[in-house]
């Protein structure tokens, strides 16, 4: 998995550069949904020009703070058409053309800048496509927000031993814990301990399913990615 | 218009066409008045009853067989009166009574049904 | 938080699985996912017998509300809806139990059997299209053939689904029309290699890129058909003449014999008697 550290810039999950909030803020978008956005493309963005354009940290991450400074500008989501196609796809593109640019701009020949996808050394188990992983990260992240929300509500409401059963059981690396074992130790019921996965689950999905309602363009991109999201 | 209609008409011409191919026998031509009219009346009978035969029972293959059984006797019956021409009166006789019967199945309405109640 | 690719996709696994506590249903395996939602099987516990559970977001429950009014022998009875703990809603529905439409016809059955399908499929859209809803998304995916001769037309889509490219209608808002051209396709679809040119024709004017040049409406079709399998001629489709008397040879097969045997009888007589 990427334990990178050195991503750590943008990498944390749930918050972004703070360079990046400014620079958002000044640019006069939709303060809230650009930072939505944000916050759930940032590493997305960042692994897919890291695979698609064979760069190394250094150079992904200068990539990727300077198209969300340049390309969140106003015009961004003005220029957003949801009957064309879904935000996802609409921000990826725009991602490649910015890249696209950039290396232009730069007069770059083939110096393992070449807009071709590259086989890095720590490459992420089983791979795929950049277009793959730019999905499977956005998947990934928006399930870390959201959790982050979850987590955050929990604590927020008392209900730590929902939150530790849930961490305990869904969260778990490797093997799981029984329901009994979770009981014992939390002292109650094994039927409490399926109450409260099935609440947190619950709550999991509706948080998803809202950040997401916030990142997309209308009923239909929603349910077009709440497909993707789940198959 | 119901079987026995149908059976009537087409019974009629069928049985007049029959009745004027008597022509081509030059020894007969003669009579062409009165075979024709009993060539007709023939037919009739013979569409008369395969059309009742047809109201009650709905079965193509015999509508044929009794129509053809009904022209072959019918047909005979003049043959014996005039004493000759046997063949020429009982084959097509046969045929048109095929086809008699074959109509009256396929065209017309049936009987009604009868309610028991 | 980082989360491996094992716990994202447990949680995505675990997430999207409906909780039917508080309904009458145990969770089967899943069977699909549409346009609208996801099917499972489900055994209901009070009635003791399989149905199929369709689970979607709540945004979309009005339509299907919509659906579930139908009532046609070719459209898949409704039993029961409901709303989930997690604020999804449900529809209980009969788990059919057949082959879709691409399967059965993969099978290789006789033109008869394929017509046969074809027909209650259209006899299910020209009911639906008379209370006013669409399909929109007539494709053979959708439609199930049972194993007792059962033809259900499943999945109707929705305002905003879209239809599958190869059975679309190219026009951009759907009426009447597209379902035509979708039934159109699906007739393309189930005609084997060497079919019938008037079917074929039948096909290509349903499936016009304009929709004033197909058929006005679902049962036009169906009655082109019938007329097809009775041996008369097809709007659709222009015979030559030879054509034509061969079609009309065979519907009257019998008094052509008979005509026949009566002429060959007189000539037969014509000809022996004077010798």
């Amino acid at each position: 998995m990427w334990g990178d550290a050195d991503t750590a810039i943008g990498g944390t999950g749930d918050r972004f550069p703070s360079t990046q909030i400014s620079l958002i803020e000044a640019a006069g978008g939709e303060p809230v949904a650009l930072e939505r956005v944000a916050s759930l493309y940032w590493k997305p963005v960042y692994k897919f020009i890291r695979y698609k354009f064979g760069k190394n940290n250094e150079e992904a991450k200068d990539l990727t703070q300077g198209f969300f400074a340049s390309a969140l500008e106003r015009d961004f989501f003005r220029r957003f058409d949801a009957s064309k196609a879904g935000f996802r796809t609409y921000l990826r593109l725009a991602v490649e053309r910015y890249a696209a640019n950039r290396h232009e701009a730069e007069g770059r020949q083939k110096r393992g800048g070449d807009i071709e996808p590259v086989e890095l050394e720590d490459t992420v188990a089983g791979g795929g496509s950049p277009e793959e992983i730019f999905f499977q990260e956005w998947r990934r992240q928006l399930f870390a927000l959201a959790l982050e929300e979850l987590r955050a509500e929990c604590q927020g409401a008392g209900k730590l031993t929902e939150w530790a059963v849930f961490e305990a059981y869904d969260l778990a690396e490797g093997e799981r814990p029984s329901y009994a074992a979770l009981a014992q130790l939390h002292g109650v019921a094994e039927t409490s301990i399926t109450n409260y996965l099935a609440w947190a689950r619950r709550r999991l999905r509706a948080l998803v399913t809202e950040r997401l309602r916030g990142v997309t363009g209308g009923a239909r991109d929603l349910r077009e990615e709440l497909r993707s999201l789940w198959s | 218009m119901n079987k026995i209609f149908v059976g009537l008409i087409f019974g009629a011409i069928l049985g007049a066409i029959d009745g004027a191919t008597a022509w081509f026998t030059p020894d007969v031509r003669t009579m062409m008045a009165s075979i024709m009219v009993g060539s007709t009346i023939k037919g009739m009978l013979v569409g008369l009853l395969s059309g009742w035969f047809a109201r009650k029972v709905d079965s193509v293959q015999w509508g044929i067989l009794l129509g053809s059984v009904l022209g072959l006797a019918f047909a005979y019956a003049v043959a014996a009166l005039q004493q000759d021409h046997y063949l020429e009166i009982m084959l097509p006789g046969f045929v048109v009574g095929a086809i008699v019967g074959f109509l009256t199945q396929k065209m017309g309405t049936p009987a009604p049904v009868k309610r028991t109640s | 938080m980082e989360l491996s690719d094992s716990t994202l996709r447990h949680l995505c696994e675990v997430v999207d699985q409906p909780d039917l506590s508080g309904t009458r249903y145990q969770l089967g395996e899943e069977l699909g996912r549409g346009g609208l939602g996801v099917v499972y099987a489900a055994h209901d516990t009070q009635l003791d017998r399989s149905v199929a559970l369709k689970v979607m977001d709540a945004d979309w429950a009005g339509e299907a509300r919509l659906i579930a009014r139908l009532e046609h022998p070719g459209i898949v009875p409704v039993y029961e809806s409901g709303v989930l703990p997690d604020g999804r809603v449900f529809y209980a529905m009969k788990l059919v139990d057949g082959m879709r439409a691409d399967r059965f016809a993969a099978v290789g059955p006789p033109l008869g059997e394929r017509l046969r399908v074809l027909l209650r499929v259209g006899e299910a859209l020209a009911y639906a299209h008379s209370t006013g809803v669409l399909h929109r998304d007539l494709k053979p995916q959708n439609i199930m053939v049972g194993r007792f001769g059962e033809v259900y037309v499943m999945d109707w889509a929705v305002e905003g689904v879209g239809g599958t490219p190869a059975f679309r209608a190219p026009e951009a808002l759907a009426d009447q029309r597209s379902d035509v051209y979708g039934f159109g396709a699906l007739l393309r679809f189930l005609l084997p290699e060497a079919a019938p040119a008037a079917l074929q024709a039948i096909a290509a004017k349903a499936m016009n890129q304009r929709p004033e040049d197909r058929y006005p409406d679902v049962p036009a079709v169906l009655r082109e058909v019938e007329r097809f399998q009775d041996g008369l001629a097809v709007e659709a489709y222009a015979e030559t003449w030879w054509q034509r008397a061969r079609r009309f040879a065979r519907r009257n097969e019998v008094l052509l014999w008979l005509l026949a045997a009566y002429a060959a009888v007189k000539f037969l007589l014509f000809f022996w008697r004077p010798g």
